[in-house]
């Protein structure tokens, strides 16, 4: 099986901080959340039905993330340098790209930490005319046969559809594994190919503020919670909440 | 101008409405049900198949398409706007369109950043929430047929749990630091106690099910805003936060007092959530 998975390298979101009236985003990077979920995916599709995975991903090239998702399982990762990345240009940089490799499915997360469009996977099946599932909780492959149930908060539903073709993934559909010392070591023998993609992007950034709601951060510790709840239900009262 | 807007969401396809209707051309709506009175021309859907609701909506060249945010609109909007290779813009608060040109403000970094963009018409993007009312119009009706897509719906099963979040006084939220399935019922025993209801972060509704998939609190769930929220046992990821951000008060009650969630809560009770609900029954009973 032709596997692709798309990652992207984010700054971790718990690092990403408000200082003064800035957002601090020049925080470590990371593998985004649920495109580790994403990876894990498809890797266990490999473990299940042979084939290879090639991971793609758009944006910064930083090397130890990219050596994370190879320690996975990843087989190779293409990284590709793009100028000012919208979703229209990363998207068209993942199909340029992927088409050759003629993927059977090509993986992605419904959302990742930074931008957090959920577009780029739609937009991807459409460049390459794919039909594509979103929010998937859960997939199962039999010969061509795709089966999927998708997490859409108020509901859940089960579709059917068939290979080759595009899906994103929750957090829910399963647990990405920790690579051993052994796979990291031998993450770094693994391909790594660099290209460039250039494209005008089509939406551009003005400012990034932070949204701040300031909090009054009153830390209430006693050894007896039954004080504790006292002062917490005095507090409550004088602003009127209970 | 021509605007086209669709969500699966009755509440959404309307905030989506109000926002086109600013704009001050025809609004063509695409909807599964008969009862949408603020566009000007209305296609009725037989069904809600992806594939078709993309085909028709791109078939119709718009200069404006507007989603609401639920999972399926944003599905659908990241196709039209693929299909259509246009801009897309995701998660909008506020907007300013000046002739082709368009300034739009959108959550970033997990609802930590808002961000603010420039793109130029035809545009793709969904809504995130909007106070504006849209006017009643009577729109021409055409009930469309739509071809069967490469995706194929064979089952569905509600979360529903009946209850309503957004409008609610009192959340008291739970998270993974709870325990237990079981444990939950001091939360419900306490929320009964106050007037209020009980969600959850997204390990404890979607991934445990704990509580209804339907009451997750945060980003990617429902976004609440009530007078009292109290978060149990829940970490207080930028994720979560986002969804709790317009509460006016937040208790955070956790075993950790250097949790993340003590940067936005208003109190924090260092402790077991167990035992804080006990004695909170305890003393609400006394009073
Ligand atoms: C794209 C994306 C979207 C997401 N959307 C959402 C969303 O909408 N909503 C959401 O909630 N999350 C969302 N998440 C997940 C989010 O990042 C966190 O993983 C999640 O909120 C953590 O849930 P938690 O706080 O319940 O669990 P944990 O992070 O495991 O926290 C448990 C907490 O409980 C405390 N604790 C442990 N035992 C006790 C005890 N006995 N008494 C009191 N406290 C105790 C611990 O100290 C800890 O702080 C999203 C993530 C991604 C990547």
């Amino acid at each position: 099986m032709n596997i692709v998975v798309g990652f992207k390298i984010v700054p971790d979101d718990q690092m990403v901080k408000v200082v003064g009236d800035k957002l601090n985003t020049d925080a470590p990077l990371k593998v985004s959340t649920y495109d580790k979920n994403a990876i894990e995916e498809a890797i266990r599709l490999k473990e299940k039905f042979g084939g290879k995975v090639t991971g793609i991903t758009v944006g910064s090239n930083d090397r130890k993330s990219i050596r994370e998702a190879l320690a996975m399982g990843v087989d190779e990762v293409i990284a590709i340098l793009v100028k000012d990345p919208d979703v229209y240009v990363t998207a068209m940089a993942i199909a340029e790209n992927v088409k050759m490799l003629n993927p059977d499915i090509i993986l992605f997360s419904e959302m990742t930490t930074d931008s957090g469009t959920s577009a780029l996977p739609a937009y991807v099946s459409e460049l390459l005319g794919l039909p594509y599932i979103s929010n998937v909780k859960s997939l199962k492959i039999e010969g061509n046969k795709v089966t999927a149930d998708r997490g859409m908060v108020s509901y859940i539903e089960t579709v059917e559809s068939s290979l080759p073709l595009v899906v994103s993934v929750g957090g829910e559909i399963n647990t990405p594994r920790i690579p051993s010392v052994k796979q990291i070591m031998e993450s770094s023998k693994k391909p790594v190919k660099e290209v460039k993609f250039d494209a005008q992007s089509k939406v551009r950034i003005r400012e990034i503020k932070p949204m701040i709601v300031n909090r009054k951060r009153i830390v209430i510790e006693e050894s007896d919670i039954n004080k504790a709840v006292d002062k917490l239900i005095e507090y409550l009262k004088s602003d009127g909440v209970i | 101008m021509k605007a086209v807007v669709f969500s699966e969401s009755p509440v959404f396809l309307k905030m989506a409405a109000a926002v086109a209707q600013s704009f001050g051309g025809d609004v063509i709506g695409i909807s599964d049900s008969e009862n949408v009175k603020f566009v000007n021309k209305l296609y009725i859907i037989d069904k809600m198949d992806e594939d078709g609701i993309v085909d028709l909506i791109s078939s119709l060249s718009p200069d404006v398409i507007l989603t609401g945010n639920v999972r399926r609109d944003r599905a659908i909007a990241g196709r039209v706007a693929g299909k259509l290779k246009l801009p897309i813009v995701t998660d909008v608060v506020s907007l300013k369109v000046e002739d082709k040109k368009v300034t739009l403000n959108r959550v970033a970094y997990s609802g930590m950043g808002l961000v603010t963009l420039e793109s130029e018409l035809p545009i793709v993007m969904t809504i995130a929430n909007t106070q504006l009312q849209p006017k009643e119009l009577q729109p021409t009706v055409e009930k469309v047929q739509l071809k069967e897509g490469r995706v194929k719906i064979v089952g569905r099963k509600s979360t529903s749990s009946g209850v309503n979040l957004a409008t609610a006084d009192i959340v008291i939220g739970v998270g993974r630091g709870i325990g237990s399935k079981e444990n939950v019922k001091y939360a419900e025993e306490l929320a009964k106690a106050l007037g209020g209801a009980v969600g959850g972060s997204r390990p404890v509704a979607a991934e445990l099910n704990w509580v209804p998939e339907d009451r997750q609190i945060g980003l990617s769930g429902l976004r609440i805003r009530p007078k009292l929220y109290i978060a149990l046992g829940i970490s207080g990821q930028p994720q979560h936060i986002a969804g709790i951000r317009d509460s006016k008060i937040i208790v955070a009650v956790n075993t950790d007092k250097n949790a993340p969630i003590l940067e936005n809560a208003d109190y924090l009770v260092v402790g077991n959530a167990i035992d804080f609900c006990k004695v909170m029954l305890s003393k609400l009973g006394k009073k």
